[in-house]
Formats: structure tokens, sequence, C-alpha cells
């Protein structure tokens, strides 16, 4: 294999981490969405852990091997498709892990009804359920998939 | 650097397949660590075969379905008449890949049948797991 066919490699698996942790992550979350007792939420929402790694990883792949193949194939780090895939990947890193800070305190609360007898809480529910968490967390995947979107098409190229 | 170069008529096609292959690859892994994640904590062994077998029948159907219909969209675009090997690699996978797979959701189903313990519980994470690395593979 040729140098760029390994950056494209480890650039596209960083992506398929990415999106694939995802996926995971909002599996997961949708199946918490739908249950009650706490013990069941802390078990999905600490599934969910497994996901973040792989989106971490996935991240720092897709980008540092993504800069390295725009610079091995000539284009420019001013290109208006590069720069908008930049910024919607750190975009959709930040509004992630915004929601994955509150999903992480609704785990610890989570944590303390279980150790409390694990009986339903209508506070949990509505934290689980939080509209901008849920909207941030799912407007994150969206970034993203937008990002394969400019990575494809590539407008501007 | 040719295959830099694509044809516009060639993109949806590949967003299709590539969209639907990390879809698939999300959902089965999904299943893979709900499966594996059910033998360990076996009061909740039950809500995990539920969230695998319906994470199998809303996100791995769904994304096997974009990915093969995406890659046979763009093969015929791309190579509309010999078919280079690493292509043929990809159909290798997922077409026995989809015996797999439809195994797997009997297994799942079977594994929500019976609480999610049992042998089909055992085999459910294993062939998902075993579904995965042939992804990456491909």
């Amino acid at each position: 294999m040729s140098k760029y066919d390994w950056l494209l490699f480890l650039h596209v698996t960083g992506a398929f981490l990415l999106l694939g942790g995802g996926v995971v992550a909002g599996a997961l979350n949708l199946a918490a969405l739908r249950r009650d007792r706490p013990s069941e939420i802390l078990v999905l929402f600490g599934l969910i852990r497994i996901a973040v790694v792989a989106i971490i990883a996935g991240t720092v792949l897709a980008f540092v091997f993504g800069l390295w193949l725009v610079n091995e194939v000539g284009y420019g780090y001013g290109d208006g498709w590069i720069v908008a895939a930049i910024v919607l990947l750190i975009l959709g890193n930040a509004i992630g892990g915004f929601a994955g800070s509150r999903d992480a305190r609704t785990a610890k609360f989570a944590e303390e009804l279980v150790a409390q007898g694990d009986a339903p809480s209508a506070e949990l529910r509505a934290r689980v359920r939080d509209p901008l968490t849920l909207v941030c967390n799912y407007g994150s995947g969206l970034i993203l998939v937008a990002v394969l979107a400019l990575m494809i098409w590539k407008p501007g190229a | 650097m040719l295959a830099l170069v694509r044809p516009d008529s060639w993109n949806l096609p590949l967003f299709v397949h590539v969209l639907g292959a990390m879809i698939l690859f999300g959902g089965t892994a999904t299943v893979a660590i709900a499966g594996f994640a059910g033998r360990t904590r076996r009061e909740h062994a039950e809500l995990l075969a539920r969230v695998a077998l319906k994470t199998f029948l809303f996100v791995v159907v769904p994304g096997w379905i974009a990915m093969r219909v995406g890659g046979g969209w763009i093969a015929s675009k791309e190579f509309p008449k010999d078919e280079p090997g690493w292509v043929g690699v990809g159909f290798a996978v997922s077409e026995p890949g989809a015996l797999l797979l439809i195994a797997l959701g009997i297994l799942a189903w079977v594994s929500v049948r019976r609480q999610g313990v049992g042998r089909a519980a055992v085999a459910v994470p294993v062939l998902a797991g075993i579904y995965v690395v042939a992804l990456g593979v491909a």
C-alpha cells in the first residue's frame, strides 16, 4: 500500500469509529429513554462509556490523518469544504461533550437512587428525557453525518 | 490521485453505502456490547437481550440494506463490466454475512424469549463480534 492508501485507511477507520460509536451511543440512549428503574438506566448509561472511547479515538484518528491527507493530496487548508468540515467536527464534539457531561450527572443521580432502593423517580425520568440534552446528543450526530457528506461531495474542490 | 477525481453522479450512492456501513458497524457493535454485558449483569440480562434484538431490527437490518444497495449501486457505476478483487471481498462479506445476520436475528429473538439466559444469549454477542471484525476487514 502507498502512503496515500495508509493515510486514507487510518482516516476512514477513524471515521468509522467516530460515527459507529455515535450509533452505539444513540441506540443505548434510546433504550434508556424507555426505562424507569434507576438500575436499568445506570446499566445503559454505563455501556455508553464504551461508545465514548470509540468516539474520542475516532475523532483523533479522523482529524490527524485527515489533516495529513490534505497535505499529501495537495488540497489547501483554507479550502471552504475543509474549513467547514473542521469547524463542524469541533462543533459536533463540543455539543456531544456538553450533552455527555449532563448524561454523566444523570448517571450519578441514578447511582444514588439505586443505593436508596432502586425505586422509579420522576426527577430521574425528567433528567433522562431532558430536551436540551437530547437535542445536543442527536444534533451532534447529525452534524457528524453532515461532515461525512462534505467528505464525499467535497463542494468547491 | 485518480481515486480523488470522481464523477458527481457517484457521490450519492457512495454516501448511502458508507453511511449504511457505519450504521451497520455501530448497530452490530451495540448488539455485541449489550450481549456481552448481559453475561456479566445477570439481573439485567433480559433488558440487555431486548436492547440487542431491537437494535438488530431497527439499526442493523436497515444499515445492511443501505450498505448493500449503495454498494451495488456504486459498483455498477464504477465497474460496469469487470469488478476488481477488493470489490469481490466486500460482496463476499456482505452476502454470506446476510446469512450470519439472519442467524443472529433468530438467536437474539430466542434469547429474549428465554429472558436473556441460555445458549442463544451466549451465541448472540459472539456472532455479532465476528461480524464486526469481518466488517472491519471488508
